[in-house]
């Protein structure tokens, strides 16, 4: 009996001895906020996640859907561009709520990095220019879309945030600047840093964007023309620069679009890692699109200019409504898909799409605007930004360009001509240059035309060049034409009833009042910090 | 099976079995109250080691000590009366025990030992085998649905092999509301996998007084299972019982005609302002063309649904054991295999071994239980193909006559025929190995010391390939070839040590009970994800690609650790006047250094007045009375590990530099100060038996106040930047009853048994968030909202008030700022009347948490006839649906008008349910569909036959010839009918987890359909 009970007390003992777990036990797989930054990869590893956090594809192609180049008919993009800024929308707080997420992970950045001693000091003070170029950039968003804000320039507490109130918008602005300036003495150029390096920001990066910065305070120009100059004039100092020699390529080759001369700062992706794929919904479904969820507008293809460098509407433009495509500025279809284009496939093989209802003569009739279907909305489809290398599904590797040096060169053409400095070597340097790239020949599309509607022609250009990079609804706004653009029925195709609108097919029911050019601050956020105010009309 | 029973012979021979010899015996059959034999009753020569048990069906054969002729004869059972009875003259002794709800004398299983229901001062219920096993069910918590009362039970899907929501007394608590598990006094076992026949009871334990002992973790109250053991001196029996059945998927949705529908597409277009774009000749081409295939129930199919469960069980007087294994088979009801092996459906194998050896004092018993799972599911989800095909108009088929799948305008990218047939699928495999150790020693007779170990092994694997199914004229499936394998482990250790002390001391009877413990548990996993695989075999080849994304090393990669010391003292006094106290001091991993202990402690008492001397005149009618109260608190530590430390993490493919992928380094915050959750609880419960216990009733009353809630903050503007932990922050309240009545008849030789149990449970929540009061959440077209003084979540948007039935009433109504309606469209209430709709008119709109829970149990027993019919359901419920099934022609995604959608409104029938059909953008569907009211608001109330069993028994005169003991067979119904005003989808389903979580996805009716089973069964007993 005893030999039982002393085997049992052993094996109790035993049990308890193997099976009891401590219970201070820290993470494998994670560091801790006290050892974290003395790593230099971590370090690194930082600077990156900051990097993805600068923009995302989602708001680089979608935001154009609240301006006059796009429709979509998903979620918030729809009921916005309709009018309704209703201020509890998901968009104006999930936008705002991400800026912030962006600066919140800078600020830890900025305030954890000296934490390190082993990094070089010259490497620090690089990233840290990096970093303050991602906070001024998404302090730069949130100024463009609310107006005052809060400016975060430090990690701020919880307490902090329910505390925290706007800072006036020209306080904002005159951070950004200031940050951008810093940033640009201490960033390397372009040609300052190595090959692998390609991608970061650089000393330009930091000059154009305050470039841009200052271009939409419309008050700043004289800035605006000394910041394009040094980055036109001065390209030992602040790195080399010159316009692509293909304007498609630089969207779509996979090659030129990660290295060319143009581009001064993308959004970086690589296949297959890191990718983005929203080209699914906005391409041909003949050629694998899924439902196309944002479309082009009638009145972008209708601000694509004639060879013979007229607008369609003007006397002798020589437009043919009946073959509204063809002698068009080259970038429309480099841009847009339209009734009867011709379509390029990744393996060079070419295929035409037939938009008109009742035309294909495929019975499936896939691309086909229809009420009913997942097609179009609008009866155009998006070519811009179409990769023949993604994989499966247009999942691409391609880079979004945020700042190019075609913008450079248009922020100065638009500076100089608010200044009244508009003239033939201006337009020379600017807009011929970006005509003759895209395969303009006709002098009357090359050669100054003079200052009349001088301001329109450089708006048009803005327009072309620029449509689906993220820049019309910045450009509606800042230029105060919300009123008109943003109002009234949205057009699409000709494919309607032709007693309706001279057939152009009605998309959407627009409107815009005076305080949507600024979006309502969320009322969430509003409900927890009572030093938030709204702005007016909301 | 070939594998399971060598096995079975192998365990067969490692356990002794014998049977005492000697000389006058005692036979006699054990029936329950409606004459059904019951297995393993206890037969005891009282004051002697002299006893037995019944067979499979009831009877035994008690052989008496030489010399001894009278005594008594004790006969017990958990779940029902033990009588005490002399021997017989004639060595013939036929017995009829009570069942568990109606006495008060049985033994329950509770925290760490069993105790006569007698003495139970907590709330606490018993579910027994007979309630669980014998459903055609693969998981337990199926069988207990309605078996007990406040035990909610909520099937999320009918897929089989998906899990339920589960809660004890509905939610008390914003976090996770899921009771603690424990598996033969192991905390954590799975009660999902558990084979249901298994299964010997299951305790539920309510309140404070039955579930403070487990402290921290019981504040949503415990589920104790208890599996079947072999008994001392049981003849080795051998019994199989199986069922093999139907299950017929119940598609409750109907497309309208094509050409109805066509017309109806007319209708919304005119309705709009727009053009028609179906000429007449369209829609007479459509009717000529006839109806299609494009439908849900051309993706289902009757699935064979089968349970096999062989069982041997036996005993000497030193050893006992209880060996299992079952086999289940849960056919899916999806047509198609995703192109290779075996068809979708969920299979489950379980194998268990019970063994106990008695060492002079020392009793050891080792449990083992080993079960497999597989899930063959498709490769899209499930939403994915009912959406498909409820979205797109029946003038569509799924194959052409050639065979090949087609798309179309409304569908152009997948068919889920196909996909289905074959797009791949994933499947899941899961293995479990439960052990347990546990040893009593009798140091004296007063005081057992025991010590458990107990450690469940899980791992699982899922493997998913995708394959390439093309479409005509366009559209292709899976050409990324995906497949991906992911592996989890984990493992959990449970250790314990407790000794029980027994006094009695003339009138005064003391019991304590103290112990130590240690759980801990740690895991960790891996996942390979790699596309443009070999399109035959889903191996690598020429072009294939890892996806860095989905493919790592190690995730979630956990480990929790908690040590405990509780105890529990009993006192009675008369046995007529009882007090119990509990306590468990936990302290936990979860938390920093400073707060990791916490102390649950509670009381509570009864009072067994019909003992009381002046009760005697009248216990004829009242046989039993018994008043209950406890007080005390309970904890919650649901909160992930590590959340008291910030921590940094690394992660691959952040960005890129020079088309190079680059990783980066993401931040979790962390909370300090985070701790427990505490629910302090009370309960006043009352027992009685009327009528020599025939009737019983016993009604409790509870309210629980949960605070410190664990819970991400809300109180912080989202421009703070990131996100929080758990903070200890909200307070909920809950207060409900619950009343069980159970009623016996015999008419003649049939043998009836009414049980109904009914509750009902109300939350209010007290505190949100800081000072933050309220909480809404837009939810699709409407909104959830939380609100201090309210019930937790609640449905909330405008009411609508009705249809407008002309111009006139169009323009005299409040509308939302700039609407555009007309006659047709819905018309909302100015709750304000400030002649506008507008934030200030939005209100409460329902609740979707289930109230007045039921459940009906009829049971007849005529000669060898039994009959056993159970219903159960919901008094209320709000469920708001939305999506295809809903609104007209949804978004120009779904393209199709359903029957129950028809009663729509038109000049002439202006006293339509749903208002006119319009065009996705008009200003009548912005307004109609867009505005989030309660025009998507269901009666989720409802009641389902859930399970009517029909069997016979051959006589034992008859089955004895052949040397069987018993023979059943029985006829199965599951499912069979269910009233509810909610018409085209379950009413079960639901859209929440078990918090109620406002981050829910909304319910797009997009479920899988309840499976109507009918099958028959088949017990044997050798």
């Amino acid at each position: 009996m005893k030999f039982y009970k002393n085997i049992y007390i052993i094996g109790v003992i035993a049990f308890l001895a193997t099976g009891c777990k401590k219970l201070d036990l820290t993470p494998t797989d994670t560091f801790s906020e006290l050892n974290f930054w003395t790593v230099n990869e971590n370090v690194n590893n930082a600077l990156n996640n900051n990097y993805s956090l600068m923009y995302n594809s989602g708001l680089y192609f979608y935001n154009d859907a609240l301006s006059d180049n796009q429709f979509s008919n998903s979620g918030d993009y729809n009921v916005i561009s309709a009018g309704f800024y209703t201020p509890s929308l998901s968009k104006f707080r999930n936008d705002w709520g991400y800026y912030y997420s962006t600066i919140k992970s800078c600020n830890l950045f900025l305030e954890g990095i000296d934490q390190n001693k082993t990094l070089p000091a010259a490497s620090i003070d690089r990233m840290k220019a990096e970093v303050r170029f991602i906070r001024a950039f998404a302090h730069f968003n949130l100024t463009k879309w609310y107006g005052d804000v809060p400016l975060i320039d430090k990690n701020i507490t919880p307490e902090e945030a329910q505390q925290i109130a706007r800072t006036p918008k020209a306080q904002v602005v005159k951070f950004i600047v200031d940050e951008l300036e810093a940033a640009a003495t201490i960033l390397p150029s372009k040609d300052e840093y190595d090959a692998g390096d390609n991608g970061r920001i650089t000393k330009a990066a930091a000059l154009a964007l305050e470039a841009r910065v200052l271009l939409y305070q419309g008050d700043r120009m004289t800035d605006v023309v000394a910041i394009c100059e040094k980055l036109m004039n001065n390209q030992s100092a602040y790195g080399t620069y010159s316009l692509a020699n293909s304007y498609s390529n630089m969207f779509s080759d996979p090659t030129v679009n990660n290295t060319n001369s143009e581009t001064i700062l993308s959004i970086q992706y690589v296949l297959p890692a890191r990718t983005w794929n929203e080209y699914w919904d906005f391409a041909p479904r003949s050629v694998g699109g899924r439902v196309s969820s944002m479309a082009p507008l009638q009145s972008l293809v209708d601000s694509y200019i004639m060879l013979n460098g007229k607008s369609i509407n003007d006397a002798g433009s020589g437009y043919d409504v009946s073959n509204p495509y063809s002698n068009r500025d080259p970038r429309l279809s480099a841009t847009i898909v339209y009734d009867g284009y011709k379509w390029i496939n990744a393996n060079g093989t070419s295929k035409t799409i037939y938009i008109k209802p009742g035309s294909d003569p495929d019975r499936s009739a896939l691309d086909e605007y229809s009420l009913t279907g997942q097609g179009t909305k609008t009866g155009y489809y998006w070519r811009k930004y179409f990769d023949p290398g993604a994989l499966a599904n247009f999942v691409s590797g391609n880079n979004l360009h945020l700042i190019r040096y075609a913008e450079v060169l248009l922020m100065y053409a638009e500076a100089k001509n608010s200044l009244g400095q508009m003239d033939a070597s201006v337009w020379d340097e600017t807009i011929r240059a970006l005509r003759a790239r895209v395969g303009f020949t006709d002098a009357g599309a090359l050669n100054y035309p003079g200052n009349t509607n001088i301001t329109n022609i450089i708006r048009q250009e803005r327009r072309s060049e620029l449509a689906m990079e993220d820049f019309r609804s910045d450009d509606i706004r800042r230029w105060k034409i919300g009123e008109t653009a943003m109002s009234g029925w949205a057009h699409g195709a000709k494919f309607g009833d032709p007693n309706v609108d001279n057939g152009y097919i009605r998309v959407q029911n627009r409107k815009f009042e005076q305080n949507n050019y600024l979006w309502p601050i969320p009322p969430s956020d509003r409900a927890l910090n009572s030093n938030l105010t709204q702005n007016p009309g909301y | 099976m070939k594998s399971l029973g060598m096995l079975f012979i192998i365990m067969l021979g490692i356990c002794s079995s014998g049977i005492g010899q000697s000389n006058s015996t005692i036979n006699g059959v054990v029936r329950d109250s409606i004459g059904q034999g019951i297995a393993g009753v206890n037969v005891l020569l009282k004051g002697s080691k002299t006893g037995t048990t019944t067979n499979q069906s009831g009877s035994y054969t008690l052989t008496l000590p030489t010399g001894i002729t009278s005594g008594t004869l004790v006969f017990s059972y958990v779940g029902f009366t033990t009588r005490e009875i002399p021997v017989p003259s004639n060595g013939t002794l036929n017995v009829e025990l009570a069942n568990a709800t109606s006495a008060l004398t049985d033994v329950v299983v509770v925290g760490y030992g069993t105790q006569r229901r007698t003495n139970v001062t907590g709330a606490l219920n018993v579910v027994s085998a007979r309630d669980i096993g014998n459903k055609p069910v693969t998981n337990t918590l199926q069988a207990l649905q309605g078996e007990s009362p406040n035990l909610i039970i909520q099937q999320s899907s009918f897929d089989p092999g998906s899990g339920v929501n589960i809660n004890i007394r509905g939610l008390g608590t914003l976090g996770d509301n899921t009771p603690l598990i424990v598996i033969d006094g192991i905390i954590g076992g799975n009660i999902n996998t558990i084979n249901p026949n298994d299964i010997e009871s299951v305790t539920v334990l309510k309140d404070a007084g039955s579930a403070a002992i487990y402290g921290s973790r019981a504040a949503n109250g415990v589920l104790l299972v208890t599996t079947k053991s072999g008994r001392r001196n049981q003849k080795s029996t051998v019994s199989y019982n199986g069922n093999v059945g139907w299950q017929n998927p119940r598609v409750l949705v109907e497309k309208v005609s094509a050409w109805d529908n066509a017309y109806y597409k007319n209708l919304s277009l005119v309705n709009s302002g727009l053009q028609p774009i179906y000429t007449p000749d369209d829609l007479q081409k459509l009717k000529d063309q006839g109806n299609g295939t494009w439908d849900v129930e051309h993706l289902l199919k009757n699935a064979l649904f089968q349970t096999h469960n062989l069982s041997i069980s036996g005993g000497s007087e030193n050893n006992y054991y209880f060996i299992s294994g079952g086999y289940q088979d849960q056919g899916s009801n999806f047509i198609g295999n995703g192109g290779t092996g075996a068809d979708f459906g969920y299979q489950k194998y379980n194998l268990r071994l019970n063994q106990t050896s008695i060492i002079g004092r020392l009793k050891a018993n080792l449990i083992l239980n080993y079960t497999k799972t597989r899930n063959k599911t498709n490769s899209i989800g499930n939403n994915n193909i009912f959406a498909d095909a409820n979205r797109v108009p029946l003038n569509y088929n799924w194959k052409d006559s050639a065979g090949n799948y087609l798309t179309n305008p409304v569908a152009s990218q997948y068919n889920e025929y196909g996909v289905l047939e074959k797009g791949g699928y994933n499947q899941s495999d899961v293995d479990e190995i439960f052990a347990s150790v546990n040893g009593q020693f009798d140091i004296t007779k007063e005081l057992k010391l025991t010590g458990v170990f107990g450690s469940t092994m899980y791992n699982s694997t899922n493997f998913y390939r995708r394959m390439q199914v093309n479409y005509l004229p366009a559209g292709i499936y899976g050409d990324d070839r995906a497949v991906s394998d992911n592996n989890f482990k984990n493992l959990q250790l449970n250790t314990q040590l407790y000794a029980e002390y027994t006094k009695n001391l003339k009138e005064h009877s003391f019991k304590l009970l103290l112990g130590v413990s240690n759980e801990n548990y740690t895991g960790r996993g891996f996942s390979i994800e790699k596309t443009l695989t070999d399109p035959f075999l889903g191996t690598p080849t020429t072009g294939t690609l890892i996806t860095v994304g989905n493919s790592n090393n190690s995730i979630g990669v956990d480990a929790t650790s908690i040590s405990s010391a509780f105890g529990r003292l009993n006192y009675s006094y008369k046995n007529r006047y009882l007090l119990e106290g509990n306590f468990r001091e936990d302290y936990s991993s979860k938390f920093a250094k400073g707060n990791r202990a916490a102390f649950f402690p509670s009381v509570s008492a009864g009072w067994l007045l019909s003992q009381e001397p002046f009760m005697d005149n009248i216990n004829r009618t009242v046989s039993n009375l018994k008043l209950r109260v406890s007080y005390g608190s309970l904890g919650n530590q649901s909160v992930s590990s590590y959340q008291y430390q910030s921590t940094y993490f690394n992660y691959s493919s952040a960005y890129g530099f020079n088309n190079n992928v680059v990783g980066g380094a993401g931040y979790r915050q962390g909370n300090p100060a985070v701790t427990w959750e505490t629910a302090t609880n009370f309960n006043a419960g009352l027992d009685a038996g009327l009528i020599k216990n025939k009737l019983t009733v016993s009604f409790d009353y509870f309210n629980k106040v949960t605070d410190n809630i664990l819970q991400a903050r809300e109180d912080v503007p989202v421009l703070y930047g990131a996100g929080f932990p758990s903070f200890n922050i909200a307070k909920v309240k809950n207060t409900g009853y619950e009343v069980t009545l159970n009623y016996n008849l015999k008419t003649g030789g049939a043998y009836h048994t009414f049980s109904l149990n009914f509750a009902d449970n109300k939350n209010t929540l007290l505190r949100l968030n800081a000072d933050k009061t309220e909480q809404i959440v837009n939810q699709d077209v409407f909104s959830l909202l939380r609100r201090v003084g309210e019930p937790i979540t609640q449905y909330y948007g405008y009411r609508v008030a009705g249809i407008f039935h002309d111009a006139g009433d169009v323009s005299k109504s409040p509308k939302p700022a700039g609407a555009d309606v007309g006659p047709g469209d819905l018309k909302f209430q100015d709750l304000n009347n400030d002649g506008k709709i507008d934030d200030n008119d939005k209100t409460v709109l329902g609740n979707p948490f289930p109230r007045y829970t039921f459940g009906f149990t009829y049971r007849l027993a005529v000669k060898g006839f039994d009959i056993q019919i159970f219903a159960q359901g919901v008094g209320k419920r709000d469920a708001f649906l939305r999506g295809e099934l809903v609104e007209p022609f949804h978004y120009n995604y779904g393209q199709t008008i359903y029957e129950h959608m028809t009663d729509y409104w038109t000049p002439s029938n202006p006293d339509a349910k749903y208002p006119r059909f319009a065009n996705i953008g008009s200003g009548s569907n912005t307004n109609n569909w867009r505005t989030g009211s309660d025009i998507y608001k269901y009666d989720g109330a409802y009641i389902r036959l859930k399970n009517i069993n029909i069997g016979y028994s051959l006589p034992t005169s008859v089955t004895q010839r052949w040397g069987i003991q018993k023979v059943r067979a029985s006829l199965i119904g599951q499912n069979l009918i269910t009233i509810s005003k909610l018409n085209f989808v379950d009413p079960e389903t639901t859209e929440f987890g078990n918090d109620l979580n406002l981050g829910s996805a909304s319910n797009s009716a997009r479920g899988y359909p309840l499976p109507v089973f009918y099958g028959f069964g088949l017990d044997v007993t050798f």
